[in-house]
């Protein structure tokens, strides 16, 4: 579904993201790790096209630069990390926004948008708030306005930069839980930043393992998340600290 | 750009404020100005700054046009003026410049300057000589004051009885009964007319004419209802004609809804100039013939 | 309350109704009121209704009603509620332009005042450019901070630029920036059909993009994500903008706060959402502006105020007001 070849971002005379090639298949869940300034999130930018980038991005074979934005946004949806908001929209103003690619004529806003604003704000659980006001939300509900906006959008791949920061336990297996099912459909694939290696190990098909803008390892989760590697690149005895942690849960 | 509003407002408030009284002596060479300040001089002054175009025509109208060595920018008649050197008036006064020229005296208005202007001025060992004239017998004054700062006092003398005769020496006079209406800035930059307390009010008393703008003090933007509304017999228009488009009077014979207004139907429109008819100088007297002659016919 | 079902965005008929109404009986009144009283059976005769009171006031309604619209464009565009004409530098921009224009003497043959509206709609064009890709170059968020601080920056060195031309060119400019940059008081019907053509097309453009505004003024990553073409359609608005903001200027001259503090008022009352904003702006700003300028025309008579003396006593005293309800309504 998605081809990265020789991916390359440059910022000032320091390079962000060196080289990085890969691939994105159909029902596919890419995890990008790695720890701060690897360059997981410049990555995604470059593809929602954010910031200028050399090398190819081919989205089913075409290079992403020939879609229309609108046509881009009908295929990609992307879920950016930290929103700052400004003015008093309501919850499903923004949720609503999210059908901007698929509105057809001048006044439509047809049945079938209003469905899948409805649907989007159920799953993510916002019904109830609808009419309030994006000042007046916590940072977990603003996470979800905006989730819920991507899922109104209605894409094939699902870009997302930390979406479950802020987010409370339950909401990040909702989420989580959320995206999986969503990825189970035919012709969707989802790529995502996360911080959360658990996270990564327990929903990643496969990962993409980045250190200083350059490519550890690529493949299958369980390969690319291995000890040696996580080792290697956090320079700390990744798996024990984890086994530690969760040796305290048990009862 | 409403800078300029403002500093309008405060001229009319000057006007309101109007003048010092005191009749200024003649004798020796210390003279009192029109802020009622002495200065004494050890001889009639050589080496004037004058810095409103008023003061400087009253110089060459007293024939010491010659004392001039220095001139504030806007200072353009007669033409011989225009070689003396050039300095900076108004509130961007520069005093280095003035210094610089080595004057005596330098004349100024009242709202041409600040006290530190003053002082410094007064450091450097140079008078500062306020002429203010805000009506006829102020100009008068003034005539005598600058005639006595440079030791022309008969000239002066005889300069304001000319002046005195031209004023009154009118065949025919109004009743007060038909109006006239000054404008001071044409429509498209919103209607100033220039209201009682002014030179045009005064003159248009002296033929006989009611300003239909005497309730307003000064120069002032009024409505444009209000100007049809009063409908005045004559129209004077101050607007300087810069060769392109309608000239003044064209323009104004051809407003829209002006067009039944009496001075519009009669044809008595009139565009005067600008300088002679607003500055406190001897040619108040060419302003005031030449509104009479378009008023009464010559 | 209309917007509960979830499928309509935009004002109701009805608002619109009342919208359309109150903003005619605002006309009227100000047509009917002025410094010199008609009575009520001349008004369709008397000469100073026709050719004056009435294409005035029909200069100040459409004036009020492109800067409210160019200003709650702005805000979301940039989204930052400071942004409006005046804030940004446009209308000194656009003032430049036409100071130039008469310096120059650019006219086009047989429209005597397109030469100064050309220009100036060209200068407030390339001073939105410049602005904003300056403040692009220090700042790519585009912060609140960064806009207003060159927008300022740049319309001081607009009016430096005007003083300057003054200085060095003739006794006409003098004249001519002395009584302000123009002024609503000698308004003729070509000013008004000039100004509703402008209105008619420029507001056509902007409110079909209400989507996009709404989509700008939650942010422009956001815009983009969604499928906004984000430059393209920041072009278009800009142009728009620019050309009614140069257009107003060039008629009735620089008027402040009317484009600044009408979107936010109404923004307090009826939300951000910018299917309503802009129409509402369009129309509150009309009748705000109709009502400042009648007080200006009738409060000191037979003298007359500039209007934008009025527009920022009223405005400020109605901003404070609606900015403390609305925030004791959010507490409550």
């Amino acid at each position: 579904m998605l081809e990265v070849r020789n991916l390359t971002v440059r910022y000032g005379s320091s390079t962000i993201v060196n080289d990085v090639s890969f691939d994105v298949a159909r029902g596919e869940w890419l995890m990008l790790v790695g720890p701060n300034g690897a360059g997981k999130s410049t990555i995604v930018n470059a593809i929602s096209k954010g910031i200028p980038y050399t090398g190819t991005v081919l989205f089913e074979g075409k290079d992403i630069s020939v879609y229309k934005p609108i046509e881009l946004a009908r295929r990609i949806g992307v879920l950016a990390q930290g929103q700052r908001v400004g003015y008093s929209f309501t919850v499903g103003e923004v949720v609503r926004l999210g059908r901007y690619a698929h509105k057809k004529g001048f006044f439509s806003s047809g049945c079938d948008d209003d469905t899948s604003v409805r649907r989007a704000l159920e799953i993510t659980g916002l019904t109830e708030i609808e009419n309030q006001s994006l000042l007046t939300l916590s940072g977990g509900e603003l996470q979800r306005t905006f989730l819920a906006q991507v899922f109104a959008q209605n894409p094939q791949l699902l870009i997302l930069d930390e979406p479950t920061n802020h987010l409370d336990l339950v909401y990040q297996k909702q989420v989580f839980e959320l995206i999986c099912n969503w990825v189970k459909e035919p012709n969707r694939a989802v790529i995502s930043v996360v911080h959360d290696l658990d996270l990564a190990k327990c929903y990643g098909s496969q990962s993409l393992l980045l250190d200083r803008g350059r490519i550890v390892d690529l493949g299958k989760t369980e390969a690319v998340l291995s000890q040696d590697n996580l080792k290697k690149v956090y320079s700390m005895d990744v798996y024990g600290w984890m086994r530690e942690r969760l040796a305290r849960w048990s009862d | 750009m409403k800078k300029n509003i403002i500093i309008v407002l405060l001229l009319c408030a000057l006007l309101l404020c109007g003048c010092g009284k005191n009749e200024p002596a003649q004798s020796g060479y210390t003279v009192t100005d029109m802020t009622d300040r002495v200065i004494s001089l050890d001889a009639p002054a050589t080496r004037i700054v004058a810095l409103s175009a008023s003061d400087c025509e009253i110089l060459f109208a007293l024939g010491a046009g010659d004392t001039l060595v220095g001139r504030g920018e806007y200072c353009d008649y007669p033409e011989a003026v225009e070689s003396v050197p050039s300095v900076q008036s108004g509130y961007e006064t520069n005093l280095e410049q003035i210094i610089g020229l080595e004057p005596q005296v330098v004349i100024m208005t009242k709202m041409g300057q600040t006290v530190e202007q003053v002082e410094a001025l007064s450091n450097a060992g140079i008078a500062v000589v306020v002429s203010d004239a805000q009506d006829i017998d102020g100009v008068y004054r003034s005539i005598a004051l600058i005639g006595s700062l440079v030791g022309k006092s008969a000239q002066a003398d005889a300069l304001c009885k000319s002046m005195k005769s031209s004023f009154e020496n009118i065949d025919s006079k109004g009743d007060g009964t038909e109006t006239i209406y000054f404008e001071v800035s044409p429509l498209e930059y919103g209607l100033w007319t220039a209201g009682s307390g002014t030179f045009m009010d005064e003159l248009a008393s002296l033929m006989g004419l009611k300003n239909a703008f005497s309730d307003v003090v000064g120069w002032a933007e009024i409505s444009q209802e209000q100007v049809i509304a009063r409908n005045p017999d004559y129209i004077v228009t101050i607007a300087m004609y810069y060769g392109e488009g309608a000239t003044p009077v064209d323009e104004i014979m051809a407003r829209a809804g002006w067009q039944d207004m009496t001075a519009i139907k009669n044809g008595k429109v009139f565009n005067a100039d600008s300088n002679e008819i607003s500055r406190p100088s001897p040619r108040l007297v060419n302003a005031f013939e030449s509104l009479y002659e378009f008023v009464y016919g010559a | 309350m209309e917007h509960k079902g979830g499928k309509k965005e935009g004002l109701s008929v009805l608002t619109y109704i009342a919208l359309s109404v109150f903003t005619l009986v605002t006309m009227l009144l100000c047509v009917c009121l002025g410094s010199v009283s008609v009575p009520p059976d001349e008004l369709l005769s008397s000469s100073i209704i026709l050719n004056v009171r009435l294409p005035r006031v029909l200069c100040v309604a459409l004036s009020g009603a492109s800067l409210s619209l160019c200003g709650a464009a702005m805000q979301g565009l940039l989204k930052n509620p400071l942004a409006d004409g005046s804030t940004l530098g446009v209308s000194s921009g656009a003032s430049l332009g036409a100071v130039l224009a008469i310096t120059l003497s650019i006219s086009i043959p047989s429209l005597p005042f397109a030469g100064t509206m050309v220009m100036a709609v060209l200068f407030a064009f390339l001073s939105l450019i410049i602005i904003l890709s300056l403040a692009y170059k220090l700042d790519c968020s585009l912060a609140t901070n960064t806009i207003i601080l060159i927008g300022i920056i740049f319309s001081m060195f607009a009016s430096s630029m005007i003083s300057l031309m003054m200085y060095f060119s003739s006794d006409r400019l003098r004249d001519i920036t002395r009584w302000t940059m123009g002024t609503l008081s000698g308004s003729s019907y070509t000013n008004a059909l000039v100004l509703l053509v402008t209105l008619a097309l420029c507001a056509a453009v902007i409110l079909s993009r209400a989507s996009e505004l709404n989509a700008f003024a939650i942010g422009e990553d956001n815009a983009r994500h969604i499928g906004v073409n984000v430059r393209r359609e920041r072009l278009i608005i800009l142009i728009a903008v620019s050309v009614l903001i140069g257009v107003c200027v060039s008629v009735g001259g620089t008027i402040a706060f009317v484009g600044l503090v009408i979107p936010h008022m109404v923004r307090l009352i009826l939300g951000p959402n910018h299917k309503k904003l802009l129409a509402a702006s369009m129309y509150c700003g009309a009748c705000f502006l109709m009502l400042a300028d009648l007080v200006a025309r009738v409060i000191v008579s037979p003298l007359e105020l500039p209007v934008g003396v009025v527009t920022s006593l009223i405005g400020a005293v109605v901003f404070v007001f609606i900015f403390f309800r609305s925030v004791r309504s959010r507490h409550a």
